[in-house]
């Protein structure tokens, strides 16, 4: 079996939109692998005019704010460096026990790589409040501008990963009848070299 | 809907079936998100029922109506694609092409727009339905402009070879088969909350606004395809195609990637228009038309009187059948300053859509607060019953203009301490204010008793009050400039002393008894000592309500204009030569006949036009007042009649 790799496009993201891009990619990634019976949830961004869809399923979605979290902490311990998440689906494959060991292997057959690098916002300087209301205003445009950059881009990213799930088709394993999400699945966070 | 599990066994029978809810799968994700009024996304009965979350929509909430649940996708059923799908369910040879149309208002057109539940089919061929929600019909069918802003197309490519039935190879085909159709209605689910047109989608489902656009669809078998230029202004995205043991599954969307623009098209919420109705009246015009005028001498403060006018005038006209209707222009453009000039919009035509899919909006009473900013601006309206006094139509327009200043927050000032401010009062409060200051300045001059509540309200100063209404009833223009300069004279208000200025609003019984008695006899506006002020004028200060009610008894006993102001006018006449002649206009409002100024001051109510007055021309017959009172005071005038 064949093991895909999907590397998503970077982002530059604040660090305040960290969470919303994180959960509209993830969510979006999962939602086309949770292959059982699902009830789909829409979710509108609150940042951005995007609407992504969850698979409905509460313990997921619980784990995958957990992995935020700590993507979140890691950015926070190492700023101004280039962090990724890694999404992998893998099947396991017990091998022979003997009576020593109960290996247990992990045959991966997909992984997403979600690149993101975080801008540091620079200090503001201290100063008088005239100075600061001059630094402010371009500084509005230039962030609704980023905004919209960034509102495009995610969006190309979910169309990305909307044509690679169409795309690659072959590789998927066969779909248990259960509910949820069919195929165990582990997020993985690196740092960018 | 038969379940995968109870379909047919035979290996042919299952690929068919699965092809036919590959085509019913595919047109209810797409009709469900670009249906506005029947999309499971609406709150719907189910939702009421199944208490959904706030952020699902067709979530994950559980549900007293069946699911499709084919392709492990569950779903509500969605009556637009089952009403859609029949011919396909017959032969899956045919293409499944799915228009969401665009269908936009144009600016011009006012008409409302009301959601409606379910749409209507017109049959046009029996391979063709167009579905319309009814709100399109609202648009009307001449004026509304369409427009294509997405293409479905699901295709079923059958090839002639293809895997025998029976064989073990054509049930994993099968098996295959579906699992890959998973993954296709997957990214179909998630692709058309992608395309621009969802947002328009989104828009008209949760907006509380009325939008000038609506979406449509049309499911068909054939169409005319695109030009080169139209599809040229369109994006396509294909999925890529699921193979079958005979052919293959096709799918894709062109679309417009523009039509978001429409959404950002300013569309009119509905709050407003509801106000309008309210505000935007004409038939409160007489009120709203002299508070518009004056308002520009008065304080900043009076303005939001004249808006009050037509709230107040819409409240006390049952209670005050001889407002003058005369329409007022002034007024009503004072208005389109403040609220848009829209047509009356009944609360039982707010959009249904509104009433199925947001929270309930109380539009009347809220917007109604918030295009009057000051509730407590009552006394336009407490000062219409005065006006209505027989022949005093001069005093009625001077009082509606009054009124408005009841800005009177000279009220507040000294001399005036009988009354607060006025303009935190109350509607009735108010009223009774007017009218208290109605008795006190007939309480100086018999004039005033039968004069217009408008020539009391229009100074404190008894002086000025006396002056105002001689002038008012001598000239066409005096009332104006009587108003003008009881405005500005407000504003002057420091230039008495408090003692002979104990306010309007202070009201005597004797006084108003007696006031009664007499004929219009002219104001000694200028008499006074300020002992003789204080005892007699403003003898007993009252509260506001006693006073407001004892005007109104000295205006229903109070002899008709007519007499009053020939009287005025011989007393006019009998001190013009005391006027320094300041003014021009003076000597020509005191030598005019009483049936000329009657007949003016008719015209004058009638026509429901006063000049406008400047703050100088105020100013200057206030001089004038102040000079005559001075001469008369010199001369010793005898009061015609005892202030007690």
């Amino acid at each position: 079996m064949n093991c895909e790799v999907c590397q998503l496009k970077e982002l530059e993201v604040e660090h305040f939109e960290i969470r919303e891009v994180l959960r509209c990619i993830l969510h979006t990634i999962l939602f086309h692998r949770a292959l059982g019976l699902v009830r789909p949830k829409d979710v509108d961004l609150e940042l951005f005019e995007i609407t992504y869809v969850q698979c409905g399923d509460m313990e997921l979605e619980r784990k995958i704010d957990e992995k935020i979290d700590q993507f979140i902490d890691r950015v926070e311990k190492h700023p101004n460096k280039k962090n990724q998440i890694c999404l992998s689906f893998y099947e396991v494959k017990n091998k022979h026990a003997t009576w020593f060991t109960n290996k247990v292997e992990r045959l991966f057959w997909e992984h997403w790589y979600i690149n993101l690098n975080v801008m540091q916002h620079p200090k503001t300087p201290s100063g008088k409040s005239h100075h600061s209301k001059l630094v402010v205003d371009p500084g509005v445009e230039a962030r609704g501008a980023r905004r919209a950059a960034l509102e495009a881009s995610l969006r190309d990213v979910l169309f990305q990963i909307i044509k690679f799930v169409n795309e690659k088709k072959d590789h998927v394993p066969s779909i248990p009848n259960v509910e949820g999400i069919p195929f165990p699945y582990e997020i993985t966070i690196s740092r960018c070299t | 809907m038969a379940s995968y599990q109870e379909a047919s066994h035979s290996e042919p029978a299952k690929m068919e079936q699965i092809i036919t809810e590959f085509f019913a799968k595919g047109l209810h994700i797409i009709l469900e998100s670009r249906c506005p009024y029947v999309s499971s996304r609406n709150y719907s009965c189910e939702q009421v029922l199944s208490s959904p979350s706030p952020s699902s929509s067709s979530s994950s909430s559980s549900s007293f109506w069946p699911r499709d649940k084919w392709f492990n996708l569950s779903l509500r059923d969605c009556p637009a694609a089952l009403e859609n799908i029949d011919l396909w369910r017959q032969s899956n040879l045919e293409p499944m092409i799915i228009d969401v149309i665009l269908v936009q208002r144009p600016v011009n057109n006012d008409q409302i727009i009301s959601s409606s539940k379910s749409g209507h089919a017109r049959n046009f061929s029996g391979k063709e339905r167009v579905y319309y929600s009814s709100d399109n019909e609202e648009f009307g069918s001449d004026t509304k402009r369409e427009k294509i802003i997405e293409r479905w197309v699901l295709q079923y490519e059958s090839k002639r070879s293809g895997v025998s039935s029976g064989s073990k190879r054509s049930t994993c085909y099968s098996h295959i088969l579906f699992n890959k159709l998973i993954l296709l209605m997957r990214s179909l689910y998630a692709t058309v909350r992608l395309l621009p047109a969802y947002k328009l989608f989104r828009d008209l489902n949760s907006s509380a606004q009325i939008r000038r656009y609506n979406l449509g669809h049309r499911v068909s078998s054939f169409v005319e395809p695109f030009t080169r230029i139209e599809e040229a202004d369109m994006q396509r995205f294909v999925f890529t195609p699921v193979d079958t043991s005979c052919g293959r599954l096709c799918l894709s969307v062109l679309y417009h990637s523009s039509v978001l623009d429409v959404s950002s098209e300013p569309s009119t919420p509905i709050s407003p228009q509801v106000i309008q109705e309210y505000v935007g009246s004409p038939l409160a015009e007489p009120l709203r038309k002299f508070s518009s005028r004056p308002m520009s001498q008065m304080s900043p403060a009076s303005a939001p009187f004249g808006r009050r006018h037509s709230w107040g005038y819409d409240l006390y006209r049952a209670s005050s059948p001889l407002l003058n209707p005369s329409p007022s222009p002034t007024y009503s453009e004072s208005y389109a300053s403040v609220s848009k000039q829209r047509s009356r919009l009944p609360p039982a035509s707010l959009p249904r859509q509104l009433s199925e899919n947001t929270p309930a909006i109380h539009v009347k009473n809220p917007s109604f607060d918030e295009y009057w900013p000051s509730p407590t601006f009552t006394p336009s309206p407490s000062a219409s019953p005065p006006i209505y006094i027989p022949g005093s139509h001069v005093s009625n327009v001077l009082l509606r203009s009054e009124s408005a200043p009841v800005s009177i927050p000279i009220s507040s000032r000294a001399g005036i301490s009988s009354l607060p401010n006025n303009q935190m009062l109350p509607p009735s409060p108010p009223m009774k204010a007017t009218r208290s200051s109605v008795v006190k300045t007939d309480a100086r001059s018999g004039l005033y008793k039968t004069s217009s509540t408008a020539d009391k309200l229009l100074s404190f100063e008894k002086d000025e009050v006396g002056r105002m209404s001689r002038v008012e009833s001598s000239s066409n223009i005096s009332p104006p400039k009587s108003f003008s300069r009881s405005s500005s004279r407000f504003s002057y208000q420091d230039d008495y002393d408090d003692s002979e200025f104990s306010g309007p609003f202070v009201v005597d019984d004797d006084d108003m008894t007696d006031l009664g008695t007499r004929p219009g006899s002219f104001d000694q506006p200028g008499h006074p000592s300020g002992s003789r002020e204080k005892g007699s004028l403003f003898p007993v200060r009252k509260s506001q309500h006693a006073a407001v009610g004892t005007l109104v008894q000295m205006l229903k006993k109070a002899p008709s204009l007519h007499q009053d102001i020939s009287v005025t006018s011989n007393l006019l006449q009998g001190s013009k030569h005391e006027m320094p002649k300041n003014s021009n206009q003076d000597p020509d409002e005191i030598s005019s006949t009483p049936r000329e100024q009657q007949s003016t001051s008719v015209n004058f109510a009638s026509s429901g036009l006063v000049s406008p007055k400047t703050t100088a021309g105020a100013l200057e017959e206030l001089c004038e007042y102040k000079e005559m009172k001075n001469s008369m005071l010199k001369q010793g005038v005898e009061v015609p009649f005892h202030i007690a």
